[in-house]
């Protein structure tokens, strides 16, 4: 492959390149730790995530502190990014659901916080690690079946899975309601975490991967190349901020969503 | 692609899971409750002042309506009061106009009274002057002496007589003058 002559790395140096941030996130500031046979060494992606949870807690509680009868601009923005939690994640089905809201603003500020994070240089993108995101879309599930189960009952919550309006006869009943039931149970068990889990590091990943292969294509051919892939990589991480936020605000009201169809099924 | 695609990271699943947790604990413990309390705190203290701001307004309006009462009972007042002095100042000119009246007419009786006494006195000073005058200027033509109160009681009589028809003529005077 003839390649341009400028060009003094091959393609596996540049692939290398774009990728040297999750490749060498597990040795970078590693402290090897286990716990029996399970390796939980500490390294660039735990520090990312501890420094995301404490900005997080910190711009909450912070907020949190200084409230006066007569608020401040920075407290007039947490209580807003508290508002919003409350009116506007929460009772999305019913009025009761409202009680989950605490939990779904606190997935949508860390998960905002941790993508926004992402955003700086030599930061880790903790959010476009799938293990990461598979955490929290697993907290939600379980979190979701307990729910439904507390309030309808085992019977019931799985009753509610089936849609209304089956044809009364023995087709319905022993054909197609088998069916569908499959269909949810799949849905419910294995769709809507996964979906939750991949949805936010896809975006996060190919996010960031566009910045660096932009940057990288620099190395590859060359100074002049900047011209184009700095004012590409400028509008790109706006545009990743735009994503950071609207990802955050999606895993935050789709965990919302599930965890009140859990506890509402049956009424709807 | 092994470190791109990434979902079983132990450290990070054992991380992740205790920092979730405790960062819910610590929001849920020291964050959501002053903001809650915070909001619900404002919240019934605008819910206050627009009750006291309703309350004064109807207390304004109560003062207002109160205020107007009272101006238009001092209005009924000073008309009364105008309306009563403005009575009681004719009674009392008509009143002064008849006690003048009638002190004029005492004046002007009395004055009368007067005048017919001092005429009376005069006329019988005039008459003794008179009759004093006859006798003797009859002596005198008669060259004797003559029975004076003869003659005096006769000169009376005859003054009498002209008295009356005197008197007669200034009474009918006096009748057309009234």
């Amino acid at each position: 492959m003839n390649t341009v002559a400028l060009a003094q790395m091959t393609q596996d140096d540049l692939r290398s390149e774009i990728l040297y941030t999750w490749e060498t996130a597990r040795e970078t500031w590693a402290i090897p730790l286990s716990l029996g046979p399970v390796d939980i060494s500490i390294n660039k992606i735990i520090w990312f995530l501890w420094i995301g949870a404490a900005v997080t807690f910190l711009i909450m509680f912070v907020g949190a502190r200084i409230l006066k009868d007569r608020p401040g601009a920075y407290q007039v923005i947490v209580e807003d990014i508290y508002g919003f939690g409350r009116n506007h994640l929460g009772g999305q089905m019913a009025e009761e659901g409202r009680k989950w809201f605490p939990y779904t603003l606190t997935l949508f500020v860390f998960v905002l916080t941790l993508n926004v994070l992402g955003l700086l240089p030599n930061s880790y993108p903790v959010t476009s690690n799938l293990s990461v995101t598979l955490v929290l879309a697993l907290c939600t599930f379980l979190l979701v079946q307990q729910q439904g189960i507390a309030r309808n009952g085992l019977g019931g919550y799985l009753k509610s899975w089936l849609p209304g309006g089956l044809p009364d006869n023995a087709f319905g009943k022993f054909l197609i309601a088998p069916f569908l039931f499959l269909i949810e149970a799949m849905s419910r068990l294995f769709s809507q975490p996964a979906t939750l889990a991949v949805r936010l590091y896809a975006n996060m990943l190919a996010g960031s991967l566009l910045i660096y292969v932009f940057l990288s294509l620099i190395l590859y051919f060359g100074a002049a190349t900047a011209l184009v892939s700095v004012p590409v990589t400028v509008v790109f991480s706006a545009f990743k901020l735009f994503v950071s936020i609207l990802q955050a605000y999606i895993f935050a009201i789709l965990s919302q969503v599930y965890i009140e169809m859990a506890m509402f099924g049956e009424e709807h | 692609m092994g470190t791109v695609f990434d979902p079983l990271n132990t450290s990070v699943y054992f991380w992740q899971i205790i920092t979730f947790l405790i960062l819910l604990y610590l929001l849920y413990k020291y964050v959501y409750p002053p903001i809650q309390e915070q909001i619900q705190k404002r919240q019934s203290q605008i819910e206050r002042a627009i009750d006291e701001a309703e309350k004064t307004r109807s207390e304004a309006r109560e003062l207002l309506a109160e205020y107007r009462r009272q101006i238009e009972e001092a209005r009924g007042e000073a008309r009364r009061i105008l309306e009563e002095s403005r009575k009681q100042g004719a009674a009392q000119r008509e009143r002064i106009r008849t006690e003048a009246q009638q002190e004029g007419d005492r004046i002007i009786q009395r004055a009368r009274e007067e005048i017919t006494r001092e005429r009376n006195t005069a006329l019988r000073e005039v008459r003794g002057e008179v009759a004093g005058m006859v006798v003797e200027a009859t002596e005198r033509v008669l060259g004797r002496e003559v029975d004076r109160d003869e003659h005096e009681r006769l000169i009376s009589e005859a003054l009498d007589s002209l008295e009356a028809e005197v008197a007669g003529g200034i009474s009918r005077d006096e009748s057309q003058r009234v």
